[in-house]
């Protein structure tokens, strides 16, 4: 297993010195898991493959810009992950922009006083979380991450009321953010 | 912020399921609004725990690959460590546009007149959506005008009022549906807003019988 800040110190090292161990390591524990996610939404393995080694390698070019006190490597690498999916869905439909280019990920922290602090351990934090979610706003959340279904696809999916849908991620979303503020306060 | 986006779309952004147009307005609004960037933070975070916390029968349909790693230390060869990006600085000109819409403001980017005191540049952006930038001159309105489809708005300059509230910069709304609005630019700095529409509004009104063909092939 890999801690979050291991796995932080992992990344700063790419960073600092291009090193390829350290670069090994994250490849290790985060290729097969990003395989796995990219995989829940129907891709094949062959392509969630390439999407895994796309998104590892946009993790060392980008090391630099990975900041610990803003994101654990976890969220990071899965908004990397994400963004990588978004491109090859859209490159079906013929777009060229690369999403790395709008999506705020490797955009340096503007100067407010009002700086996120989700920073690693607040992953041990969101996965309880995840434990004290009722079964239904379980299914939406999960299904809008690993499937990437909107909010709407996920209503007509299950047969259920939009507004139903809505309140459950409200729902959730509550908890999410009362969990996480006992952290930043 | 007065007006925020459903959080329900933070969602559906945050797990990269909107199409590119909706996908812009909400990235637009998060750049803007600090309450908005701090959800979509922690929603990164759940992913991110969905993510790390993959279970082991997942992890056995994607075991570790020795020779996939091995293929790509090879590739790290031509490719470099990019040094940490400059913060942001928007072009002169387009102080106003926050830097997840840089990249759609080409040099050959132009404002066209539509009529009076009421400019609008199209982006190319993929996907169904129509999705422009509209420049109102203070005290100028939009002609009333229904939604065939969900519309979204955020303004990045001035303001506007309709029958709805007031909005101001950063502010993100979601189109009234079939209510018929009129947006009015507030006094002070031209208003400048990105709008999204997933199907071609219809004007209601006299003049939008003669309107509508236009708006139809895309015309205005």
């Amino acid at each position: 297993m890999l801690s979050p800040d291991e796995a932080a110190n992992l990344i700063e090292a790419i960073a600092a010195r291009q090193d390829r161990a350290a670069f090994a390591s994250l490849f290790r524990h985060y290729a097969p898991r990003v395989k796995a996610f990219i995989m829940r939404g129907g891709t094949d393995a062959e392509t969630a493959q390439d999407v895994a080694q796309e998104a590892l390698i946009m993790v060392w070019r980008k090391a630099a810009s990975f900041d610990r006190g803003r994101a654990s490597v976890a969220t990071w690498i899965y908004t990397i992950a994400r963004n990588k999916r978004i491109d090859l869905a859209r490159r079906a439909g013929g777009q060229v922009l690369s999403t790395e280019d709008w999506l705020t990920v490797f955009a340096p922290e503007e100067e407010d006083a009002d700086k996120s602090v989700l920073a690693g351990q607040t992953y041990t934090r969101v996965k309880e979380l995840l434990g004290g979610l009722s079964a239904d706003q379980l299914v939406v959340i999960r299904k809008a991450f690993f499937e990437d279904k909107t909010h709407t696809a996920i209503a007509e999916e299950l047969k259920l009321p939009l507004g139903t849908v809505k309140s459950r991620i409200r729902l959730a979303l509550g908890r999410l953010r009362d969990a996480l503020e006992k952290d930043e306060t | 912020m007065s007006h925020p986006a459903p959080e329900e779309l933070l969602l559906d952004y945050a797990a990269g399921a909107l199409a590119a147009g909706p996908a812009l307005a909400v990235a637009l609004h998060v750049a803007l609004d600090p309450a908005a960037r701090r959800t979509v933070e922690r929603l990164g975070a759940l992913g991110g725990a969905l993510m790390e916390g993959e279970s082991p029968s997942a992890l056995e349909g994607a075991p570790f690959d020795e020779a996939l790693l091995q293929r790509t230390l090879a590739r790290l060869d031509g490719v470099a460590v990019e040094p940490r990006p400059a913060p942001y600085v928007p072009r002169p000109g387009v102080e106003w546009a926050p830097a997840p819409l840089a990249p759609h403001l080409g040099p050959e980017m132009r404002w066209r007149r539509v009529f009076g005191g009421f400019e609008e540049m199209r982006l190319r952006l993929p996907g169904e959506h129509r999705v422009s930038l509209l420049r109102l001159e203070p005290g100028r309105g939009l002609p009333m005008h229904r939604h065939v489809g969900e519309e979204f708005t955020v303004v990045l300059q001035g303001g506007y009022t309709d029958s709805t509230g007031n909005y101001g910069v950063g502010d993100f709304a979601v189109g009234p549906g079939p209510e018929q609005h009129e947006p009015i630019a507030d006094p002070g700095d031209t208003c400048i807003a990105l709008i999204v529409v997933e199907k071609p509004i219809v004007l209601s009104g006299p003049f939008g019988r003669f309107l509508n063909p236009l708006v139809r092939r895309g015309v205005i």
